[in-house]
């Protein structure tokens, strides 16, 4: 019977040693230790055995079992090793990536929320007002003579109901003024009209984003401060930024802010960026009026106010050459701002 | 309008002052620099030279090799790259040391290994025009060897922009006197010489004071019509005006000179007096720009006794009462106009020239006798005429400018200290301010735009520039409002539908009326609820959009002709209307739009089974930026879409869900179904506002059954669940429709019926529940179902 043990192991190992596949294996584990496997035959033998023979042989069937186990378990181990290798066999990882959808934000909502994250950052809040505006509040409150050139049906659209399209997103500052006492702090992204025939630079509708600040000592520095740390973070913390004199019906003084800036392939130079100013006296006056109080008498309050592109600013920003690729929404073109 | 920097020489010495100089004192003064011209170069070093010699150069195809005659004791050597000259031309030739226009100096040099020694010049390289094809080739007789300039006139000209505010700038003297004040250079008078206007007599009335407060009129006789010495047609021609005779040359001249508009009439034309008036009703204008115009009575008319309007008053002159080669005798006008009614006048016209330009802004009133001196001297001068007694006034000068007062503190809070009371008056001083005693400051009469104490605060800023005032940054934390709340919601959404496959699109929220057909708003649109701009640009941009789709569709169709095999789009934005015919009006909506179609997922080399996108594709984007709401579409009628439903939001409607009717896709060029939602982007945010409490996750395991059901084909999903949910049975946490089957051929499921699988999971928050609990909940979940609705089980 020793002998015949001895037998199994060596077949059943050099069996295990052949078997080419988990299937084969299989067999084999089935051929010695299943139901009715040379060992477990052999081992129904153990029954007829004498006292003293039974332990030795009962022995052996054990490290028997045990070394057939654990030849089973290794072959098994390097045949799956060998299957796991040959899934991946010949595999060409140069072999272009499986698409997905791609996606993106708009690159004005892009330029605008890093706009607002900024501003954000010195302390305004949002504000907003509706893009169907009256009179008053485009042109009137701020300061705007009746025979101004803007008022004209010329360059700002009209409906028969006597209101207008905003031209300017100026007019969130007398909403916001009218709706709450000072301190304000706000800013007020949104769209904007002009009769302005579709070409490379001009849309009829564009997109502004107006800045406001009034408070019992606000001065000419605080502007200064507010827009140079604006369009560093902006434009790189080396920008220069500069500010030129000039003139708008609702600010005294006035500047139109310039910043400057290298577009690719170009001499860096001076760039347009925004107009700015402190806030008119004329203007707290209407809003007086049209509040029927005196918190903006403007013996009691100052304050600056601001207007940005977002069009303008998106174009700076990615050297966009033709506006009308703002608007024409080719997704060629979006889904190089991923 | 444009500066001649040789103009302006005559006026203050600026011949020192680089363009780049020039420019920068312009920009901080608040003028805008839009444009510099070199006009002939200034330098001796550009000489005219005779082309002698010309051969190929030996090493380089395109390159001659020039001998030319520079007027010096030796030929010149000169590399030259041009082709279209001959030997014997004459052209401009740059000597070493010559700087060009753009800072361009010029070199001996060797090119190619062959000398040379200056170069030969295109008109654009000198300043003399646009060409730069070739050499300039210049007129024989020109003598060899001498200055350029000698030839012609060399000048800088400025294209400034001056803001409405600033009249007083729009001439060379204007300028000039601004620029002393800016850079302490002595301003050289306008020699004028005095003459005293007397009041008039019957010859001249002024009927309307309100349009024209002051006129003058000057008699000049034995006039002599004729071409303008050279020294005049230089001024007008270098700021781009081109002379017509020497009577209409110096009213231009003392335009640009003064900024006074004058205009000469020929007094053959002028029947008896000159009547200042008001346009009669019905009056038409028979202008010199060969137009006829239609009066109101508003408008400013000149006219003679007999009414004939002679000119459109600080407009116009009229077509026949203008100065021609038979006039002897002229009538000057120098006047001051109400500004309002000017530019009223000129603007209902279209009717623009350089005298409304500055009469609508406001001219001088102390300069309209001055300029009238300064004119009919220059008239006496080159005309030969004489003037007949004293010129006469109607009217008088208006006092536009008064006394301002500065304050000293309020201008120290503006300017945070950093500007001295001191300096700040020493601005004004030198801009012509002049202190009254104490802080009261009379102004001149040209700064009709300072009025107020913050008028000189700004003048101060802009003298002193913006970098004496040091920045400040004072930020204080500030609270974010609703609207700011609303802000971070949209661009939260906005990411997600970005992170789903979707590209933002922005359009222009006008729209034409045909593509109203595809409008999908929030709520159907009745009549007078369109809201339509009064004059448009074009029929393209003619409507307020009430939604999005419209601009959604064109996008996709403009893609899918570019290429794209598929559509994945949305955007936010408002959307307008108003409501009920009338019950509320411009009512603004915030919308986001969103268009699916096209390709499921995009081809690849692995997978070529192409799948098309669905309305379910749809509906689960709209479930997935809305989590944690039950999101159903509940189908309605619509002409416009193949398929249409409302979009629910547990139970609420919240916007529109459609699918485009093919011929419309057709149209638009999409080869596939393409579907749309609308939502209201308020109610979206707001459902989107994150739970502030978690569910904790379950302690005990459950267990599922499915069940397969038979069920009448009209049947509508959301009817069983609704079903379901009625039932309440505490045990069952969650089910869902796995599988639906029909066959419409009516062989394996009658074709009235479908059959749908559903599984139900059974759990228990405090213990692990029996399979009999189990059994119990699901067999009272189904029997609920087949006693309520016409179920049957398999």
């Amino acid at each position: 019977m020793k002998e015949e043990i001895a037998n199994i192991q060596t077949e059943a190992l050099s069996a295990i040693a052949a078997a080419a596949g988990e299937q084969e294996l299989e067999e084999v584990r089935i051929a010695f230790l299943g139901k009715k496997g040379r060992l477990t035959v052999a081992s129904a033998g153990m029954k007829d055995l004498s006292k003293d023979d039974k332990p030795v042989i009962g022995q052996l069937l054990n490290t028997t079992r045990y070394a057939i186990t654990e030849a089973l378990d290794t072959k098994g181990g390097i045949l799956q090793d060998d299957a796991d290798a040959a899934s991946v066999e010949g595999i060409d990882l140069s072999l272009p990536a499986l698409p997905l959808h791609p996606g993106n934000l708009h690159p004005l909502t892009l330029v605008k929320d890093r706009a607002i994250t900024i501003l954000r950052q010195l302390g305004f809040s949002l504000a907003e007002g509706p893009e169907i505006e009256t009179e008053f509040h485009c042109f009137d409150a701020l300061n705007t003579p009746a025979e101004h050139p803007a008022r004209n049906e010329k360059d700002t659209f009209y409906f028969d109901s006597g209101k207008l399209l905003r031209t300017h997103t100026s007019t969130v500052q007398v909403r916001t003024m009218e709706n709450q006492a000072p301190p304000v702090r706000v800013i007020a992204p949104g769209s904007c009209y002009r009769r302005d025939e579709v070409d490379k630079t001009h849309l009829p509708a564009f997109n502004q984003l107006e800045g406001l600040y009034v408070d019992s000592d606000v001065q000419v520095g605080d502007l200064k401060g507010a827009l140079e740390f604006f369009y560093r973070a902006m434009f790189g913390e080396e920008t220069k930024v500069r500010f030129r004199p000039h003139f708008f019906p609702f600010t005294e003084p006035s500047f139109e802010i310039d910043a400057l800036l290298k577009l690719k392939g170009e001499e860096p130079k001076w760039i347009e960026v925004a107009g700015c100013g402190m806030v008119d006296p004329a203007v707290f006056d209407e809003i007086c009026k049209a509040r029927g109080d005196d918190f903006y008498d403007p013996d009691k309050v100052t304050g600056y106010a601001f207007g940005m592109g977002l069009d303008r600013l998106a174009m700076i920003q990615w050297g966009i050459k033709d506006i009308r690729l703002l608007i024409e929404n080719d997704a060629r073109f979006l889904s190089q701002f991923a | 309008m444009l500066i001649s920097k040789k103009w302006l020489n005559e006026h203050l010495d600026v011949t020192d002052l680089s363009n780049s100089a020039f420019d920068d004192i312009l920009t901080f003064a608040g003028v805008e620099v839009e444009g510099i011209t070199e006009k002939g170069i200034a330098s001796d070093l550009v000489v005219v030279a005779e082309v002698v010699a010309s051969e190929q150069h030996p090493n380089a195809d395109r390159l001659s090799v020039t001998k030319v005659d520079a007027g010096e004791p030796e030929l010149r050597q000169i590399v030259c790259g041009a082709k279209n000259y001959q030997v014997g031309d004459k052209v401009p030739c740059a000597l070493p040391g010559a700087v060009l226009p753009g800072d361009f100096e010029i070199k001996e040099t060797v090119m190619r290994k062959v000398e040379s020694r200056g170069m030969l010049c295109s008109a654009v390289e000198v300043g003399l025009g646009s060409d730069h094809s070739g050499l300039m080739i210049l007129p024989p007789d020109w003598e060899t060897g001498k200055p350029l300039r000698k030839f012609v006139d060399d000048d800088t000209v400025f294209e400034i922009e001056v803001t409405p505010n600033r009249p007083d700038l729009l001439s060379h003297y204007g300028m000039a006197r601004e620029l002393s004040a800016l850079t302490g250079r002595e301003i050289k008078p306008v020699e004028i010489p005095s003459i005293e206007p007397k009041a008039a007599d019957n010859t001249l009335s002024i009927e309307e004071q309100k349009v024209c407060a002051f006129y003058t009129a000057t008699r000049i006789r034995n006039v002599k019509v004729a071409e303008s010495p050279a020294w005049l047609k230089g001024r007008l021609e270098a700021i781009g005006l081109r002379p017509i005779n020497n009577i209409v040359d110096i009213t231009n001249f003392v335009l640009h000179e003064v900024g006074q508009p004058l205009h000469a009439f020929d007094a053959a034309q002028v029947d008896g007096g000159i009547r200042v008036r008001y346009a009669q009703e019905n009056e038409t204008f028979a202008a010199l720009d060969e137009q006829s115009y239609d009066l109101e009575t508003s408008d400013c008319v000149i006219s003679d006794e007999s009414g004939k309007a002679l000119a459109l008053g600080g407009v116009m002159g009229g077509e026949t009462s203008g100065v021609t080669s038979a006039t002897t005798e002229v009538i000057l006008e120098s006047a001051w106009f109400d500004p309002p009614s000017i530019r009223r006048t000129a603007r209902r016209l279209n009717l623009h020239s350089d005298s409304s330009y500055r009469f609508e802004r406001g001219v001088d009133p102390q300069a309209v006798t001055r300029a009238s001196a300064l004119a009919v001297k220059l008239i006496i001068e080159l005309t030969g005429g004489d003037i007949e007694g004293a010129p006469v006034f109607a009217g008088a000068a208006p006092e536009m400018t008064g006394s301002v007062s500065l304050e000293p503190e309020r201008l120290h809070q503006m300017v945070g200290g950093s500007i001295s009371i001191d300096s700040a008056q020493k601005a004004l001083e030198r801009l012509g301010l002049v202190q009254e005693g104490n802080n009261q400051w009379k102004i001149p009469s040209y700064r009709m735009d300072l009025q107020r104490h913050v008028d000189l605060v700004e003048e101060i800023v802009r003298v002193n520039g913006l970098d004496s005032i040091p920045s400040r940054n004072l930020s204080t934390a500030a609270p974010l409002g609703k609207v700011d709340a609303r802000y971070d919601l949209e661009i939260a959404l906005k990411m997600q539908l970005a992170a789903l496959g979707f590209f933002e699109a922005q359009c222009i929220k006008l729209i034409s009326e045909d593509q109203l057909r595809d409008a999908l708003p929030l709520r159907p649109m009745q009549e007078g609820d369109l809201i339509k701009v009064r004059l448009p640009l074009s029929e393209d941009h003619s409507v307020m959009r009430p939604s999005i789709s419209p601009a959604l569709l064109s996008t996709a169709s403009r893609n899918v002709r570019q290429g794209a095999k598929e559509i994945r789009f949305f955007e936010t934005g408002r959307c307008f209307r108003n409501a009920g015919g009338g019950k509320a009006t411009d009512l603004e909506t915030d919308v986001i739009g969103i268009i699916l179609g096209g390709r499921k997922n995009p081809s690849s080399w692995q997978d070529n089974n192409i799948k098309m996108t669905n309305a379910f594709d749809l509906k689960g984007v709209l479930a997935s930026i809305l989590p944690g709401v039950e999101v159903q579409l509940s189908p309605v009628k619509s002409e416009n879409f193949l398929l249409s439903a409302q979009i629910l939001a547990n139970g609420k409607t919240i916007g529109s869900f459609a699918q485009l009717s093919p011929s419309r896709g057709r149209e638009l060029d999409f080869g596939f179904p393409v579907y749309l939602a609308e939502l209201d982007l308020n109610r979206v945010c707001e459902l989107r506002k994150r739970s502030s409490r978690i569910t904790e996750l379950p302690q005990f395991p459950g267990s599922s059954r499915d069940a397969a059901m038979e069920v009448p084909a009209d049947l509508a999903n959301t009817d069983i669940e609704k079903a379901i949910r009625k039932l309440n049975e505490p045990l069952l946490v969650s089910f869902g429709c796995f599988d639906v089957f029909r066959d419409p051929t009516g062989k394996q499921l009658d074709a009235g019926r479908k059959s749908l699988a559903y599984t139900f999971h059974y759990r228990s928050d405090d213990r692990t529940v029996t399979s009999k609990e189990v059994d119990t909940a699901h067999q009272k979940t189904l029997g609920h179902l087949r006693d309520t609705l016409p179920i049957s089980f398999r």
